[in-house]
C-alpha cells in the first residue's frame, strides 16, 4: 500500500518534469512555424543573439528575419504560454470556488463583462484616451467590473455560497450581454459589428514585448499563489460546513481567490480576447489522470494549459495558407471532440459517480 | 466551578432562532471526559441545530459554549478543529478524491499554510484507516464506496484530527443495522468524549453513558438510559406506546407496540 503511494508521487514528479521539458521544447519548436519562410538556423540565430548577444550572430540583430522571430513570433508564443497557463489554473480554481465541475474561468460573468467593455470601446469609442489597445483595456475593466459586481452582490444579505455565486454570475452575464446587444443594435454598423464578433473569437496576434513583461509575471505569480493554496482548494470541494469542522473558514479566502483569478483572467482577456474551453478542458483532462488533489492539479494544469495553447496557436497559423483562424474557434473545434473522446474512453464522470 | 471547567464540552443557555421560530430555547448540556453522551428526541426538536452550534457551522444568538473550559467564540477555527472532530449525516462530493486524500484532510487543522504532509501524517492516516477497518481501501476512489464504507472513512478523517472530542450528527442515518452497530462500536472503543445525536432508542440505550432528551428546542429530561427511557416518558416525548424489558445480560430493550 505504501509502495503504491510512493509510486504515485514519483509518477507525478516525472510527469511534472516531462511537461516542463515539453513546454521548453514547445516554445523552441513553435517559433519555427509561421507564414514567413525562415530556416531553423536563422530562427535560432536570432534568439541566441538576443539572449546572449553573441558577436558572431550580430547580423541577426536587425532586419526582417529578426523582426519576424523576435518581435512577432516569440512574443506571441509567450503570450500563448501565459494565457494558456492562466486560463487553466483559473479554471481549476473556479471549479473549486463554486464547487461545480462545469465552471470555467469565465463563470463569474467575466466574459460578458469583457465583451461589453470591448463592444462599447469598438462601437462608441469609449475609453479611446487609453491609447493604442484601448479595446483590450476596456475589456479588462469590463471583466473586472463584472466579476467584482458578482462578488459584491453575492455577499449582500448573508455570506456568498457556491450556488449564489453561480446565479449572480449568470444574472450579471445576462445584463452585460443584453447591453452589448443593445449597443450593437443601436449602432447599426455592420463594420463595427464584424469587429466585435472578431474580437470575441480571441487572437494571440499583435502582441508586444511590453505586454508580455506584465502578463507573464502576473500569470506565473498567480499560479504559484494558487499552488500554495492547495489545502484550502481541496477543502473547498468538501463544502463550507465540513471545512469549518476541519479548521478552515473558507469565506475570506474564497473572495480572495475570486479576486485574484478575475485579475488573471482580465489580463488574458485584455491580451487575447475570449478563448473558451481551455479553462474547462485542461482541468478535467488532468483530473482524469491524476485525481482531484490540487497539490498536483495546479502545476500540471498550468503546464498542460500552456503547452496546449502554444500548439493550438501554431495550428491557427499553419492550417490556412496566408491567413489564420481565430484561436478561440480552433480550440473549441479540436478540444471539444478530443474531450468527448477522453470522457468516453475513461468513462469519466466529471468527478461524480462513475 | 473547577468541576465545571473539567468538562470537555459544555453549553450554557444556547439559543438559536431562524426568523420568528425559536429552534433552541436555552440549552445547557455537558459532557465529561471520555463520556458517551447521546441526544435523543423527535425530528425537528433541535438536536442537529445544537450540535451545529458546537461544531461552529451555526452561531448561537445567545448563550455560550465551552470546550475544556475555554469559550468557543474566543478560539480560532483551527484551534477548535483540533479539539472537536465531526462526523455528520451525509457527505456527498462532486469531485473524486481517493480515500487517502479524504482522510488526509483531517490533518489540515494541524497544518500551517505552506506545510507539506510529513511521514508522520501518512502514518496517522494509515492508523486511522486501520482503526475503522478500511485500510484495504486506501487508494480507492471515495465515491465508489458504499454508504457504510464512506461513513467509516469520514470517521477515519475525524480520527486523523486527533481530537479529544467527537461529535456524531446522526452519522448512522442511512446505514443498515450491521453498519450502524459497527460504526458505534468503533467509536465506543476510542476513549474520547462523544456527543451523538441518535434516532434509534435501542442504540442509544446500548451505547450511551448518559442521555439528553430534546423536545421543541428544550431539554425535556436527562440521565442514564435506564432513568430516561421509561414507558411514561417515551409516551410523553414520542406519543408511542412501548414495553421496556431487560434481556438475560441485563441490557435494556424498548419494544414498540404498534
Amino acid at each position: 500500500m505504501k509502495k503504491q503511494s510512493i509510486l504515485k508521487t514519483s509518477v507525478f514528479l516525472v510527469t511534472l518534469a516531462a511537461l516542463l521539458g515539453l513546454l521548453v521544447f514547445s516554445v523552441l519548436a513553435s517559433v519555427t512555424f509561421g507564414n514567413a519562410d525562415l530556416s531553423i538556423r536563422e530562427v535560432y540565430s536570432v534568439i541566441v543573439y538576443e539572449l546572449f548577444h553573441v558577436e558572431r550572430f550580430a547580423k541577426f540583430g536587425e532586419g526582417a528575419v529578426h523582426d519576424v522571430v523576435w518581435l512577432i513570433r516569440l512574443p506571441r508564443i509567450l503570450l500563448a504560454l501565459a494565457v494558456g497557463m492562466g486560463l487553466s489554473v483559473c479554471g481549476v480554481v473556479m471549479q473549486a470556488v463554486v464547487k461545480n465541475p462545469l465552471a470555467d474561468p469565465y463563470v463569474l460573468g467575466i466574459s460578458s463583462g469583457a465583451s461589453l467593455g470591448a463592444t462599447l470601446a469598438i462601437l462608441l469609442g469609449v475609453g479611446a484616451f487609453f491609447g493604442g489597445n484601448f479595446v483590450g483595456i476596456m475589456a479588462f475593466l469590463g471583466a473586472l467590473a463584472a466579476s467584482f459586481a458578482v462578488i459584491f452582490l453575492a455577499n449582500l444579505g448573508g455570506r456568498a455560497n457556491a450556488g449564489k455565486l453561480v446565479l449572480t454570475g449568470m444574472a450579471i452575464s445576462s445584463v452585460c450581454s443584453a447591453f452589448s446587444s443593445f449597443a450593437i443594435y443601436l449602432a447599426d454598423s455592420s463594420d463595427a459589428t464584424a469587429q466585435v464578433t472578431y474580437w470575441t473569437m480571441g487572437s494571440l496576434a499583435n502582441t508586444k514585448w511590453s505586454e508580455i513583461q506584465v502578463i507573464l509575471p502576473v500569470m506565473i505569480v498567480g499560479t504559484l499563489i494558487f499552488w500554495s493554496q492547495f489545502r484550502n482548494l481541496n477543502l473547498m470541494l468538501l463544502g463550507d460546513e465540513t471545512s469549518i469542522t476541519l479548521g478552515t473558514d473558507l469565506h475570506r479566502v474564497r473572495m480572495f481567490y475570486m479576486a485574484l483569478s478575475s485579475i488573471m483572467v482580465g489580463f488574458a482577456v485584455y491580451a487575447a480576447g475570449m478563448i473558451g474551453f481551455v479553462g474547462l478542458i485542461i482541468p478535467h483532462v488532468i483530473r482524469m489522470f491524476f485525481g482531484t488533489d490540487h497539490k498536483k492539479m495546479i502545476p500540471l494544469c498550468a503546464l498542460a494549459g500552456a503547452i496546449f495553447l502554444i500548439w493550438a496557436d501554431v495550428a491557427c497559423r499553419s492550417i490556412l495558407k496566408n491567413s489564420e483562424i481565430p484561436v478561440g474557434i480552433l480550440v473549441s473545434m479540436i478540444g471539444a471532440p478530443c474531450f468527448i473522446y477522453l470522457m468516453i474512453r475513461r468513462s469519466y464522470g466529471f468527478g461524480g459517480a462513475k | 466551578m473547577t468541576e465545571r471547567a473539567n468538562k470537555d464540552i459544555r453549553t450554557e443557555k444556547v439559543e438559536v432562532s431562524f426568523g420568528n421560530s425559536r429552534i433552541l430555547k436555552g440549552i445547557s448540556i455537558e459532557a465529561g471526559k471520555k463520556e458517551f453522551v447521546g441526544i435523543i428526541g423527535p425530528n425537528g426538536s433541535g438536536k442537529s441545530t445544537l450540535l451545529k452550534c458546537i461544531y461552529r457551522t451555526l452561531k448561537p444568538d445567545c448563550g455560550a459554549i465551552y470546550l475544556n473550559g475555554e469559550e468557543l467564540s474566543s478560539l480560532k477555527t483551527k484551534e477548535s478543529a483540533r479539539r472537536v472532530a465531526v462526523v455528520a449525516q451525509h457527505n456527498y462530493y462532486n469531485f473524486e478524491f481517493s480515500v487517502r486524500e479524504v482522510v488526509m484532510m483531517g490533518r489540515s487543522p494541524h497544518k500551517r499554510t505552506l506545510e507539506r504532509d510529513h511521514a508522520r501524517d501518512y502514518r496517522i492516516v494509515e492508523e486511522a484507516l486501520k482503526t475503522v477497518g478500511m485500510e484495504r481501501f486506501t487508494d480507492r476512489s471515495f465515491s465508489t464506496l458504499s454508504g457504510g464504507e464512506q461513513q467509516r472513512v469520514i470517521l477515519a478523517r475525524a480520527l486523523a484530527q486527533q481530537t479529544p472530542c467527537l461529535i456524531l450528527d446522526e452519522p448512522t442515518n442511512h446505514l443498515d443495522i450491521t453498519h450502524q452497530l459497527q460504526l458505534l462500536r468503533i467509536v465506543r472503543n476510542l476513549e474520547v468524549t462523544v456527543i451523538s445525536a441518535i434516532h434509534d432508542l435501542n442504540i442509544a440505550a446500548a451505547f450511551c453513558d448518559r442521555l439528553y432528551v430534546m423536545k421543541d428546542g428544550e431539554i425535556a429530561g436527562c440521565g442514564t438510559p435506564r432513568e430516561v427511557l421509561t414507558t411514561d416518558f417515551i409516551r410523553e416525548i414520542y406519543q408511542v406506546e412501548t414495553e421496556i424489558t431487560e434481556d438475560s445480560k441485563g441490557k435494556l430493550h424498548i419494544l414498540f407496540l404498534v
